[in-house]
C-alpha cells in the first residue's frame, strides 16, 4: 500500500484529465468554467498527496517511480503553473468563442507527462512521460482553430518533437547496447567508471541530451520555439515556457550532475554542454534584440534563460537550478498574464509599437508588467536578480567564470530588450485607442500572486530556499 | 543604538512611495504636500545621525545588522564620517528638488513623486550599506527610478539618453557583480566561512594577479559612474535630457556614488592593484579635468556646460582621492559635498531660466540680470562657489585637495590646477553672455524674477555654501577621524608579500585560525 502512494499524484492527475475530457464530451453545457473549477480541485487534491509524501522517500514499481523531495518540489511547481495557466485561460478561451473544455483536459494530460518525467530514474519511463507531454502539447498548440498561425505552430511542434523523440530513442538504444541498463544510476556508474568510456555510449548520451535540448529550447535545437510560442494561444505558451523546460532540466540534472561527480567535470559531454550554454546565451540574446513581436521576443528571452539554467547544470548547483525555476515560473506567468490582460476581444497586443503609452493608460497592468520585465532582466530587489545571483555564484565557485561573464553580458543585452518594452509603455504617446476588457478577476488574482511571488522570492526567500536546499541535499549520489 | 534611525532614514521614503500609490492622482497639492512632508521628515531624521555622531571614532556608527538571506548575504548598514555627509546631502537636496519640480513637472505627478522617493531610498542605501551584496542591491535598484525619471519626464531625446545611461551603468556594474562573486568564493576558500561583510573582506589578502582583475572590474563600474574620461559619454546626454530635479540628483549625488565606491570598496579592497593602476587612473582623471573644462568652454547649451563642468570637477575629486593621504582624501570628500551643492544650485538655476525662456541656448539670453536681479545674485554665488572663491565652500575643498595632491605628486598637482583657470573661464564667460550686457530681446525684459518658492529652495543651499566656506570645522571634524582610519587601513601593509624563493604569495594560515576562533 505504501508503494501505491508514490503513484498517487500521477493517478489523481491522470484521472482528472480523463474525467475532464469525458465530461467535456458528454455534458452539453456552453459555459466551461465548471471544468476549470473541477481541474483546480483535482490539482489541490494532488498537492495534498504531495505534501503528505514529503520526506517519505516513496517508490513504486521496483523504483520506476520514486517520489523523492526534489520531484515533490518540482511537482509542486508544475501544479502551481497549471493552476495559474487554467486561471488565466478561463476568460481567454471563452472570449474567443473557442472550446475551452479540451484545453483543461489536455493541460492536465500534459501535466501528468511532466510528473512522470520528474519522478523516474529510468530513461524509458522518462521517455514515456515526455511522449505523453508532447502529444498533449501538440494538440494544445493548435487549439486556436481559427488562426492559421496556431495550426502552423502545432505542426511545427509536432515535426520537431518527432525528430527530437527519434534522437532520444536512438540514443537510448546505443546507451542500452553499451551499458545493458536503462537506469540513470547504472549508466552514470558505467560511463564514469570505465577508463575511456566507450564511444558508442558517449554518442548515445549525446543524442539523449540533444533530444532533451529540443524540449528545453537550447541553441541550436531552438528553431521551433519562436514559431510555436508565437502561434500557440497565449495561456498555452505560458505553460510551454515553464513546464516542459523545468521538467527537461530536472532530467538533465539527475542524469548529468552525478556524471560530473564521477568524471570530475572533464570530458566531451561537459565541454559539449559548456559550448551549448555559451551559444544559447549569445545567439538567443542577439536575436532577441531584433524582435518586434512580443511573443517572439519572449521566446528568445526564454531561450536565453535556458542558457542560464545550463550554467547551473554545469556547476551542479541544484539549489540554484530549482530556485531559478521557481522564480522563473512567477515572472514568466506574470509577463504572459500581463499580455493576456492587454488583449481585447480576439486580438492581442503583439507588436512592440502596440504598447506605446499604455503604461499610463492602464496603470495597474503597466506597473505589474514592468515589475515582471524588470525581474526577467534581473534587477534587484526582484526574484530574477537573486535567481541569477545564486546560479552565477555557484558557477564562479566551480571555476566557470568565463561562462558567467558571457551570462552577465547576456543579462546586459536582456536589460536592453526588456527595458525597451518599458520604454514603449511609458515613454511614448499612445497610438491606438482600443479599450481593453478589464473584467477578469481570475487573471488579476494570478497577476497579483505572481507579483507576490517575484517580490517574496527576491526579498525574503528564506523558507523557500531552505526547503529547496533540504531537498537537494537529501538526494542520493549528488 | 536602540532605535533603528538609519534604517528609518533609508526606508521611510520607500514606505511613503508605496503609500502614495493609493493617493488620488489629480490632487496636486496633496501629492506634493505629502512627498515634501516625507522628505522633510527624512531630513530631520537624518539630522539625528548628524547630532548623534560620535567624532571620537572613525569606524561605522548606527550599525544595524540582520541575517537576511544567510550565508554572508546580510543586511548590514552603518555610516562613518564619510558616508554621513553623503547621506545628509541626499536627504537635504531631496525636498529642495521636489520644491523645484512644482512648476516644471505638470503631468503624471504621482508617478514622478513615487520614483523620486524610491530613488532617495536607493541612494541612501548605497551610502549606508556595509555588506557588498546589500550595496549591489541598492546600487542596481536605484537605476530603475532614474531610468523612469529621465525617460518619462525628460527632454526630446530622453529615451536615447536614458537607455544609454542605464546600459553604460549596467555594463560596469555587472562586471563588478562577477568580481563580487569571485570575492565571495575567495573568502570562502580562505576562511571556510561565508561573508560579504566589508570589514571581513578587508582582512583577507588576495593574490596580486587576481587583485588586478577584480580591481579592474570594480574600477570600471565606478569609473563609469564618476565618470572618469573616457567613460563619461553617457553623462552629457543624461544630464541635458533629464528634468531639473533629475539633473540635480545625477550631478549632486549619483556621481558621488562612483567616487564613494572607489573610496570604500575598490581602493581598500585591492591595495596591490591600486599601486599598479594608480598612475593610469590619475592620468585619466587629469585628462578628465582638462577635457571636461575645454568642452564646457565651447558648449552652446547652459545645461550641458554645467554637465561638462561636472566631468572636470569630478576629475579633481578623483585625483585628490588617489593621493591616498589624509589631506587629499578629506579634501576629496569635502569637495564631493561642495560639488553637490554648487552643481545642484547651478542646475536649479538653469531650470528656473528654462521655465522662463523655454530655451537653454546661451545665444537666446543676454542681460537677464536686469529683469531678474535676485536670480543674478544667487547665480553669482553658486558660480563663485563652483569656482572656489575664498569665503565660499569651494575654496576650502579645492585647497585641501591640492594640499593632498601636492604631497603625493607635484606634477599631478600642477596639471590639476588647470581646473581653477578653466572653471573660472567657462563659468564667467557664460555668466557674462547670459546675465550681463544689454537685454538681448523683448521676451527677456518680461521675465519675472524668482518667486518665493524658488527663493525658498535656493536659500538653504546658499547658507550652507557660506557655512562650509567660513566654518568648515563643523564638517571636517566629523569627516577626519574616518579618513584617518581609512588611510591607516590602506597604508598598513596588508599587501600580499611575495616569497622571493618560491614566487608564491604568503597564504593566510594565521588568519584562518583567528577567523575560526571567532
Amino acid at each position: 500500500m505504501n508503494g501505491f502512494a508514490a503513484a498517487a499524484p500521477l493517478l489523481v492527475i491522470t484521472g482528472a484529465a480523463l474525467a475532464v475530457l469525458l465530461l467535456e464530451a458528454f455534458v452539453n453545457k456552453s459555459n466551461k468554467n465548471y471544468l476549470a473549477i473541477l481541474s483546480l480541485i483535482f490539482l489541490s487534491i494532488c498537492a495534498l498527496f504531495c505534501a503528505r509524501s514529503w520526506n517519505a522517500g516513496l517508490a513504486y514499481f521496483n523504483g520506476m517511480l520514486r517520489l523523492d523531495n526534489l520531484s515533490l518540489i518540482l511537482i509542486a511547481l508544475f501544479l502551481i503553473t497549471t493552476a495559474f495557466v487554467i486561471l488565466i485561460g478561463m476568460k481567454y478561451f471563452s472570449a474567443r468563442a473557442l472550446n475551452g473544455g479540451e484545453f483543461y483536459g489536455l493541460l492536465l494530460l500534459a501535466l501528468s507527462g511532466l510528473i512522470i518525467m520528474v519522478t523516474s530514474l529510468n530513461l524509458i519511463v522518462i521517455f514515456l512521460g515526455l511522449e505523453v507531454l508532447s502529444v498533449a502539447s501538440y494538440a494544445l498548440a493548435g487549439l486556436n482553430l481559427r488562426d492559421s498561425k496556431s495550426a502552423e505552430a502545432a505542426i511545427k511542434y509536432f515535426m520537431m518533437g518527432c525528430f527530437a523523440g527519434a534522437f532520444l530513442v536512438f540514443g537510448l538504444a546505443l546507451v542500452f547496447g553499451t551499458v545493458r541498463s536503462i537506469d540513470i544510476p547504472d549508466i552514470i556508474a558505467f560511463l564514469g567508471a570505465a577508463s575511456g568510456p566507450p564511444v558508442l555510449g558517449l554518442i548515445g548520451l549525446g543524442l539523449i541530451i540533444s533530444g532533451f535540448a529540443f524540449k528545453i529550447a537550447i541553441v541550436p535545437f531552438h528553431m521551433w520555439a519562436p514559431d510555436v510560442y508565437e502561434g500557440a494561444p497565449t495561456p498555452v505558451t505560458t505553460f510551454f515556457v515553464v513546464g516542459p523546460k523545468a521538467a527537461g532540466f530536472a532530467v538533465l540534472f539527475r542524469m548529468l550532475v552525478p556524471l560530473w561527480k564521477e568524471s570530475s567535470r572533464s570530458g566531451s559531454i561537459f565541454d559539449f554542454l559548456w559550448a551549448l550554454s555559451a551559444l544559447t546565451m549569445i545567439v538567443g540574446s542577439l536575436i532577441a534584440l531584433r524582435q518586434k513581436n512580443i511573443k517572439r521576443l519572449f521566446a528568445y528571452s526564454s531561450i536565453v534563460h535556458s542558457g542560464y539554467l545550463l550554467i547551473a547544470i554545469l556547476s551542479g548547483d541544484g539549489t540554484g537550478l530549482v530556485f531559478f525555476m521557481a522564480v522563473y515560473l512567477f515572472m514568466s506567468v506574470g509577463a504572459f498574464g500581463s499580455l493576456i490582460a492587454l488583449s481585447y476581444k480576439d486580438r492581442e497586443y503583439g507588436d512592440l509599437s502596440d504598447f506605446a503609452g499604455i503604461g499610463f493608460k492602464y496603470p495597474w497592468i503597466g506597473a505589474l508588467f514592468t515589475v515582471f520585465l524588470v525581474s526577467l532582466a534581473g534587477f534587484p530587489p526582484t526574484g530574477g536578480f537573486l535567481a541569477k545571483f545564486y546560479i552565477f555564484v555557484g558557477a564562479v565557485r566551480q571555476g566557470l567564470t568565463p561562462l558567467v561573464l558571457i551570462g552577465v553580458l547576456a543579462s546586459l543585452i536582456s536589460a536592453y530588450y526588456y527595458l525597451r518594452i518599458v520604454a514603449y509603455m511609458y515613454m511614448r504617446e499612445p497610438i491606438n485607442d482600443i479599450e481593453i476588457e478589464m473584467e477578469n478577476p481570475a487573471l488579476f488574482l494570478v497577476l497579483f500572486l505572481c507579483l507576490f511571488g517575484v517580490l517574496q522570492l527576491g526579498l525574503f526567500p528564506g523558507n523557500v530556499l531552505y526547503i529547496i536546499k533540504q531537498a537537494v541535499a537529501s538526494l542520493v549520489g549528488f | 543604538m536602540s532605535q533603528p534611525i538609519l534604517s528609518l532614514v533609508i526606508f521611510l521614503p520607500l514606505a511613503a512611495a508605496l503609500l502614495m500609490i493609493f493617493l488620488p492622482k489629480d490632487n496636486k497639492n496633496l501629492l506634493y504636500g505629502f512627498a515634501l512632508a516625507v522628505t522633510v521628515v527624512t531630513f530631520a531624521l537624518s539630522l539625528f545621525l548628524f547630532f548623534g555622531f560620535d567624532v571620537r571614532t572613525g569606524g561605522p556608527q548606527f550599525v544595524e545588522q540582520a541575517a537576511w538571506l544567510g550565508d554572508g548575504l546580510q543586511y548590514h548598514v552603518g555610516i562613518d564620517g564619510i558616508s554621513l555627509f553623503l547621506v545628509l546631502l541626499t536627504t537635504f537636496l531631496m525636498p529642495l528638488a521636489l520644491m523645484s519640480s512644482w512648476s516644471s513637472i505638470r503631468d503624471k505627478i504621482k508617478e514622478y513623486l513615487v520614483f523620486m522617493l524610491v530613488l532617495e531610498t536607493g541612494i541612501i542605501g548605497v551610502f549606508a550599506a556595509l555588506n557588498l551584496f546589500l550595496f549591489y542591491v541598492f546600487w542596481e535598484a536605484m537605476l530603475i527610478p532614474m531610468y523612469f525619471l529621465i525617460g518619462v519626464w525628460g527632454g526630446k531625446r530622453r529615451v536615447y539618453a536614458t537607455t544609454k545611461f542605464i546600459l553604460f551603468t549596467m555594463l560596469g556594474s555587472l562586471l563588478m557583480l562577477v568580481a563580487i562573486f569571485a570575492l565571495y568564493s575567495h573568502f570562502h576558500e580562505a576562511t571556510g566561512a561565508y561573508s560579504l561583510n566589508l570589514f571581513d573582506l578587508y582582512k583577507v589578502p588576495i593574490d596580486p594577479k587576481v587583485q588586478s582583475w577584480l580591481f579592474l572590474a570594480f574600477a570600471l563600474a565606478f569609473a563609469i559612474k564618476v565618470p572618469i574620461f573616457p567613460f563619461h559619454t553617457w553623462l552629457p546626454d543624461a544630464h541635458v535630457e533629464a528634468p531639473t530635479a533629475g539633473s540635480v540628483f545625477l550631478a549632486a549625488v549619483l556621481l558621488k556614488m562612483g567616487a564613494y565606491g572607489f573610496l570604500r570598496f575598490a581602493i581598500p579592497l585591492f591595495p596591490n592593484a591600486v599601486e599598479k593602476f594608480l598612475p593610469i587612473l590619475a592620468v585619466l582623471s587629469i585628462i578628465g579635468i582638462i577635457y571636461g573644462g575645454l568642452m564646457a568652454l565651447v558648449q552652446k547649451d547652459i545645461k550641458s556646460l554645467v554637465a561638462y563642468s561636472s566631468v572636470s570637477h569630478m576629475g579633481l575629486i578623483m585625483l585628490a582621492l588617489l593621493s591616498l593621504n589624509v589631506e587629499g582624501t578629506v579634501g576629496s570628500v569635502f569637495q564631493m559635498l561642495n560639488h553637490g551643492l554648487s552643481t545642484g544650485a547651478l542646475f536649479l538655476i538653469v531650470g528656473i531660466l528654462y521655465e522662463r525662456a523655454h530655451s537653454r541656448q546661451i545665444k537666446d539670453f543676454g542681460g537677464v540680470s536686469r529683469p531678474m536681479p535676485v536670480l543674478s545674485v544667487f547665480f553669482l554665488i553658486a558660480m563663485l562657489s563652483s569656482m572656489g572663491l575664498p569665503g565660499l565652500n569651494g575654496f576650502v575643498g579645492e585647497i585641501t585637495c591640492f594640499f593632498g595632491i601636492f604631497t603625493a605628486n607635484k606634477v599631478y598637482a600642477v596639471l590639476g590646477l588647470t581646473t581653477v583657470i578653466l572653471t573660472a573661464a567657462y563659468l564667467l564667460w557664460m555668466f557674462q553672455r547670459v546675465m550681463q550686457g544689454p537685454v538681448a530681446n523683448e521676451r527677456i525684459s518680461s521675465f519675472r524674477d524668482m518667486n518665493k518658492r524658488e527663493i525658498t529652495y535656493l536659500i538653504p543651499i546658499i547658507i550652507l555654501m557660506f557655512w562650509m566656506g567660513l566654518y568648515p570645522q563643523t564638517f571636517i571634524r566629523k569627516i577626519e577621524p574616518s579618513v584617518v582610519q581609512y588611510i591607516s587601513l590602506i597604508k598598513n601593509d596588508r599587501r600580499v608579500i611575495v616569497h622571493k624563493a618560491a614566487g608564491l604569495p604568503v597564504k593566510w594560515g594565521l588568519r584562518q585560525k583567528d577567523n575560526k576562533a571567532r
